[in-house]
């Protein structure tokens, strides 16, 4: 069991190059500018397609630096959206993340378990109920399984 | 990763590929000219009487197979080769590489497609002696190319098999259809194995089972095929699974043409929720049109309509609810 107690000022906010991901950075600038005491960090899965989809070791390496680059870039801009609302450097982090992750809800929550967060943060896409029975919806699931924590759902 | 070893490729004189066919075809059907193949890389270049080495055996190559899918003209797949093995004269399918990328569209939906020879090799290893699942090996070629080389299997797909059972459906849903419905629980334990293994099957369908001649066994074909999963990794595949039991139950497609045509009172009763949640023309529902059909059973086809509201995640919550469906079936 992870020893690690998750603390509600601690918020993780999952972030995408999306709208709704978008949504999800303001609404939280917005509430909390200003307070003191909160700790966000903004993060970004990249999922790693399975080895198969790779022609080559080196299609792989370019493919992982590309994703690299651009999961930069969007944490990078919201994370100056934070800045620029006068929020301290130290309480505004961000980490692309890139693994296998047979679920993107799963993995944004280990990682709410590995940062000690109590709140997460997540916009909506507002998917098709056709889109969810064939591939699933990751706010869905993510309000379906956490667990210790808060889960906001910006729409 | 499964490791695909390399072998080399043995050498066989002309005069002797020649006699291997005579041995296995008859000497008829020894070509005059022939090319010698080790490399396949160039899968347009693989032709008709060529005899590809692979390993240690020469294979002497017949027809390109061919996809038909849903009406349309069967498409000739030019990596897939029937062939014939010269150490023991068995038909063979040989597939060779072909590496494509595409985005699929279901139901308005796009997503990213691929094929993948590693795939398809790590399934054939992990499934061997399955009886479930077709059987072969791969191997690389002088290229290094994956090469699967599949045995063959004699019959038709089981959805053309169900289609000539029963004088009428209810004919057909009391006394032929338990056993299919074990046949298919049976397929659905097959793809939760696969799923146990982090694999999924990539592209379930009905013309993707074949019952094997002989034995009856119902085996899955073809794994080459992958998706870019989103939230759920194996939904495409629940969905493959749904559309199938839908089709074994129905006895064929439901469609709401079909009913049209019939002039079935029947089309006045049903609504937009009765239907299947992508292909909106056919009916899930079924109990409305078959109103024998158990309530479990059909509660489950319900989770593939427009209505439901919960999807199943796993086979495993498929596997329950059939189980549970089971024991209302052969109760006239």
């Amino acid at each position: 069991m992870d020893s690690k107690i998750a603390n509600n000022r601690n918020i993780l906010i999952a972030v995408d190059e999306s709208e709704n991901a978008k949504r999800a950075v303001l609404y939280v600038k917005d509430l909390l500018a200003g307070l003191s005491g909160f700790h966000i960090t903004l993060i970004t899965i990249i999922p790693e397609p399975p080895e198969d989809y790779f022609m080559s070791e080196s299609e792989k390496t370019e493919w992982v630096k590309d994703k690299n680059v651009s999961a930069r870039r969007i944490i990078e801009g919201y994370h100056k959206i934070f800045s620029e609302a006068g929020f301290r450097e130290e309480d505004v982090k961000s980490h692309a993340v890139m693994k296998k992750c047979a679920s993107i809800a799963e993995c944004i929550l280990n990682e709410k378990d590995n940062l000690a967060c109590g709140t997460v943060v997540i916009g909506r896409r507002g998917i098709s109920k056709k889109e969810e029975f064939i591939f699933g919806s990751t706010s869905s699931k993510i309000l379906h399984t956490a667990k210790d924590c808060s889960i906001w759902v910006i729409e | 990763m499964q490791e695909i070893t390399q072998t080399d490729q043995k050498q066989f004189s002309r005069e002797e590929l020649r006699e291997r066919i005579a041995h296995w075809m008859g000497p008829e059907r020894v070509p005059k000219k022939f090319s010698i193949i080790t490399d396949t890389t160039d899968f347009y270049r693989v032709d008709y009487d060529d005899v590809v080495i692979l390993g240690e055996i020469p294979y002497l190559i017949r027809n390109n197979e061919r996809e038909g899918r849903f009406g349309i003209d069967d498409q000739q797949k030019y990596w897939v080769k029937r062939a014939r093995d010269l150490s023991d004269g068995s038909v063979k399918i040989i597939k060779l590489v072909f590496h494509e990328r595409f985005q699929s569209k279901v139901g308005g939906i796009t997503f990213d497609c691929f094929r993948s020879p590693q795939k398809e090799a790590r399934i054939l290893d992990l499934t061997k002696g399955h009886p479930r699942f077709m059987q072969g090996f791969a191997l690389k070629d002088s290229s290094n190319n994956v090469i699967r080389i599949i045995d063959y299997i004699r019959g038709k797909t089981l959805a053309d098999a169900v289609l000539k059972y029963g004088q009428d459906h209810e004919d057909y849903f009391y006394n032929y259809f338990p056993s299919i419905f074990d046949e298919y629980m049976e397929l659905v334990e097959a793809i939760r194995f696969l799923h146990e293994h982090d694999d999924k099957h990539g592209d379930i369908r009905r013309d993707h089972i074949i019952r094997e001649e002989g034995t009856g066994n119902s085996r899955w074909i073809d794994f080459d095929f992958d998706y870019l999963h989103k939230e759920n990794v194996f939904g495409y595949d629940l969905f493959g699974l749904g559309n199938i039991l839908t089709y074994l139950t129905g006895r064929g497609d439901v469609t709401s043409q079909l009913l049209q045509q019939a002039s079935s009172p029947l089309i006045s009763h049903l609504t937009e929720h009765d239907m299947n949640i992508i292909f909106n023309n056919r009916v899930v529902n079924l109990k409305k049109v078959y109103p024998y059909v158990p309530a479990e059973l059909n509660n489950i086809l319900l989770h593939f309509s427009m209505a439901a509201n919960v999807f199943y995640d796993n086979t495993g919550q498929l596997l329950n609810d059939l189980n549970e469906a089971r024991v209302k079936l052969n109760k006239p």
